[in-house]
């Protein structure tokens, strides 16, 4: 009988303590969430001070609104290289050291890939911003998200947008070989052959400086497009040697990889880059909304540049999406900020976002893949082209989809 | 691969004949009490291009190996493995294109050189240090970043010599500082461990400078401008011009070979600096003295030079030679603050290649890698994994050379490692 009522006791304490414990966690101000990007080498490092920048106006737009809980908001940045190995340490630090409730952000695919199973593991509700690989969501993992477009998808619009290229009938693909490139390659080059299409895949390390050899080869190829799926400064170098080479954007149809949205970075590293073609995520400026244009105000104001990147608006939306979840799950509980996501409707700067699949109804009730699971259906993907040298990305020409189109495709040759 | 048995079944036949090549002409060697320095890779190379019969009578008669015994042996075993190659995928470019190979040698000369050429600066600190310095790659970005400040950014209108010149001086200046500073304790025995104390000072110098420039820079990549256009040259003749054809930013021999306007300055001007070094070492009382306290620090002392000053100057020079290469690169590679590291590590690779401490090797050494990485680029049939094998290439050859003959190429058994003991 003593034992019992000791056990009873114990328990009772135990549930106290650990009451107590949720409370002190509610209570903590500020709040933290977790902000992954790419801020050194051989990480995109344009792209992730672009998504830092965004993210701290997040916490400021946060904290004017009365920010979470009753308490302000802190967005603690941390840098992952662009490296799955660091991207794992820095999760695993920014969890059990800096103590955050949900995490945000992040700009390749390796890096999602490689932390979202300890904040899975860990209950953290992350929501990633840029990372494209479809395993990502695949994986069905309770706590996470994405506001990204799948690879399969981002891979359809660079195929579709190639087979429009006149006369096209061989196709050069040079990726880097991360979880980000390899899929996305195998996914193009799949959706090119089944518009009759033949294509090669080129490998090349992600921190790769000297293209030389590589584009011997794919010259050697007489390639009708080129498509480049390299992130970070291997983007800018492979289309200014190809175009020494005699084989750039204004010699061959090219598309080159996502750094080419840094317009400033592009036109200094790539001064010969006038034609290629670029895709972009997100709607065009023309029907951004007030959210949208008042960020890239204030984003140009603070950085200079011409206008705000697709993944620094997504980058935004993944931190004030998390914020909403918060408040509305009344808690800062891993399992009700889940809940709250899975039923959340926010009105992002892309647009209004929503997540249709989860635990509460799984993809297959629709017949969808598993990708779908906690995948928010509606980024937009255009393809735009510079037409003119220096031109920011955000005014040059969208050229496909029709929903956007803003004016025609210049095919030089 | 059309017939990959072929090529399997050579490169199987090639290395199980060098390996017993390597150890049984050693102990032959040995059991006849004679030099076995090189009798080891002799053997291994006989027996990759000759298999059996060559190895035979290399075990009979056990002539003393000559370098004529090596090099011709080396040429069979290549050649060996080309024809293999080229019976197992005679429709690889690199068989059915003599252009296509031509542009290949030609990319891989001009990469090489430029890689030979940072190596010299680390192959000259080591020699007269005893100090592999870790920082090499940050001289090298800092070169660089010096060079597309002062052409780009504060002196858009200033030529590129300026900026060249500018970068040297710094890098130069900052790294006869640091030797000073920091290495001098390693010569006057206030240190117990100088060859780890050298590689881990050197290493939070690279840190250093990595971080600072990144803290004040920014991590964006940045390019400076091609330093000239190629005047439009059409020769022999306008309407049929192939011998030569340029535009402003290519150059295009015998309507074959393609070379970029910023690697082939970026070549010559490494071409012309070796030459320089070259001559400054070999001809100047400094350059000479340089080489006296590489050859014997003891002795250089005992005649009048003063090791110390010695040492400052290969830091300051070795230091100089890898930003002058980032220099001539930064209008040919986007640059940013982690730019050095990869080029950093080849250069340790080709320095142990050449030979520790030989500055002819490290040229010939980077020459070497930048052919292998071009020929692997552009041969391997697989154009996925083509490219991304780079870094694996310069790892094979170091293992190989550490296996078949550790003091490189061109290197001596000791080259250095008295760290001041005057």
């Amino acid at each position: 009988m003593k034992k019992t009522i000791i056990s009873v006791a114990g328990l009772a304490a135990v549930i106290a303590l650990s009451f107590s414990v949720a409370d002190a966690q509610a209570a903590s101000c500020p709040i933290k969430i977790g902000g992954l990007a790419p801020l050194s080498a051989p990480g995109a490092v344009g792209g992730g001070e672009a998504m830092r920048d965004a993210m701290l106006f997040a916490e400021r737009d946060i904290n004017a609104a009365g920010g979470v809980l009753g308490c302000d908001v802190k967005v603690v940045i941390a840098d992952t290289e662009g490296l799955p190995e660091k991207a794992a340490a820095v999760m695993e630090k920014l969890i059990t050291q800096d103590g955050v409730v949900g995490v945000g952000g992040a700009y390749h695919s390796s890096v999602g890939v490689a932390s979202k199973d300890i904040s899975n593991a860990r209950s953290i509700p992350t929501v990633f911003a840029e990372t494209w690989n479809d395993t990502i969501t695949g994986d069905k993992q309770k706590f996470i998200f994405r506001i990204a477009p799948l690879s399969s998808w981002a891979s359809a619009t660079l195929w579709q947008a190639a087979l429009l290229v006149p006369n096209v009938k061989n196709v050069a693909i040079i990726t880097e070989n991360t979880d980000y490139g390899i899929p996305a390659a195998e996914e193009t080059a799949k959706g090119l052959e089944s518009g009759g299409v033949k294509s090669t895949t080129f490998g090349v390390d992600i921190g790769m400086q000297d293209f030389s050899g590589i584009i011997e080869r794919v010259k050697a190829g007489k390639p009708d497009y080129i498509i480049v799926l390299n992130t970070g400064e291997a983007g800018y170098n492979f289309a200014q040697q190809a175009a020494d080479a005699g084989i750039g954007p204004q010699d061959v149809p090219f598309q080159a990889g996502q750094v080419a949205l840094e317009s400033k970075a592009w036109w200094e590293n790539v001064p010969d880059g006038n034609y290629a073609f670029v895709q972009r995520i997100g709607t065009p400026v023309s029907t951004w909304n007030d959210k949208a244009k008042k960020l890239n105000e204030d984003y140009k104001a603070k950085t200079g540049k011409g206008a705000i990147e697709s993944y620094a608006l997504e980058a935004y939306d993944s931190i004030s999406i998390l914020a909403q979840a918060i408040n509305e799950a009344n808690s800062t509980d891993g399992n009700k900020i889940v809940t709250a996501l899975e039923n959340i409707s926010h009105d992002g700067t892309l647009g209004r976002i929503y997540f249709p699949y989860g635990t509460q109804k799984d993809p297959s009730v629709d017949g969808k893949g598993d990708e779908w699971w906690h995948q928010w259906p509606d980024p937009a993907m255009t393809m735009i082209q510079y037409q003119n040298e220096g031109e920011e990305s955000t005014d040059s020409v969208i050229v496909w989809p029709d929903a956007y189109k803003s004016g025609d495709a210049v095919y030089v040759k | 691969m059309e017939f990959s048995n072929i090529f399997w079944s050579v490169l199987a036949w090639m290395v199980f004949w060098a390996v017993v090549g390597s150890i049984v002409t050693r102990r032959v060697y040995l059991q006849r009490d004679l030099d076995t320095s090189n009798a080891g890779l002799a053997g291994s190379l006989l027996g990759a291009s000759t298999g059996p019969i060559g190895l035979i009578y290399l075990w009979i008669k056990a002539p003393e190996v000559s370098s004529r015994m090596l090099v011709v042996p080396a040429i069979g075993a290549i050649g060996l493995f080309l024809i293999s190659f080229a019976l197992a995928d005679p429709s690889n470019l690199c068989v059915t294109s003599g252009s296509f190979v031509a542009s290949q040698i030609s990319n891989g000369l001009i990469i090489g050189i430029i890689y030979g050429f940072m190596a010299l600066g680390l192959t000259l600190i080591f020699s007269i240090l005893g100090v592999v310095s870790f920082a090499h790659g940050e001289f090298y970005m800092i070169g660089g970043m010096i060079t597309y400040f002062v052409t780009t950014v504060w002196f858009p209108d200033i030529g590129p010599i300026a900026g060249i010149a500018a970068a040297c001086i710094a890098t130069f200046m900052l790294g006869a500082i640091f030797e000073r500073l920091f290495l001098t304790p390693m010569y006057s025995g206030k240190v117990d461990r100088p060859v780890e104390y050298g590689i881990l000072i050197t290493f939070g110098l690279a840190f250093t400078l990595q971080y600072f420039v990144q803290a004040t820079v920014g991590a964006n990549p940045v390019k400076a401008k091609r330093f000239f256009d190629f005047p439009s040259l059409r020769l022999p003749s306008a309407e049929d011009p192939w011998l030569i054809k340029t535009s402003r930013g290519n150059m295009e021999l015998f309507e074959t070979i393609s070379i970029s306007n910023p690697r082939f300055t970026a070549a010559v001007a490494c071409i012309l600096v070796f030459i320089a070094l070259m001559y400054f070492l070999r001809r100047t009382w400094t350059g000479k003295a340089l080489r006296a306290v590489s050859l014997d620090r003891d002795a250089a002392a005992i005649a009048g030079i003063n090791p110390d000053r010695m040492n400052m100057l290969a830091f300051a020079l070795g230091s100089m030679i890898a930003a002058l290469a980032g220099a001539m690169l930064v209008q040919a590679f986007s640059w940013l603050p982690q730019v050095g590291a990869i080029p950093a590590m080849r250069s340790f690779v080709i320095v142990v290649l050449g030979g520790l401490g030989s500055i002819p090797g490290a040229f010939l050494g980077g020459v070497i890698v930048g052919l292998v990485e071009a020929a692997g680029t552009g041969c391997i049939p697989d154009a996925q994994k083509a490219a991304s094998y780079i870094p694996a290439y310069g790892m094979i050859i170091l293992t190989l050379t550490l296996l078949l003959r550790p003091t490189g190429l061109l290197g001596r058994k000791f080259s250095s490692g008295t760290h001041g003991k005057v």
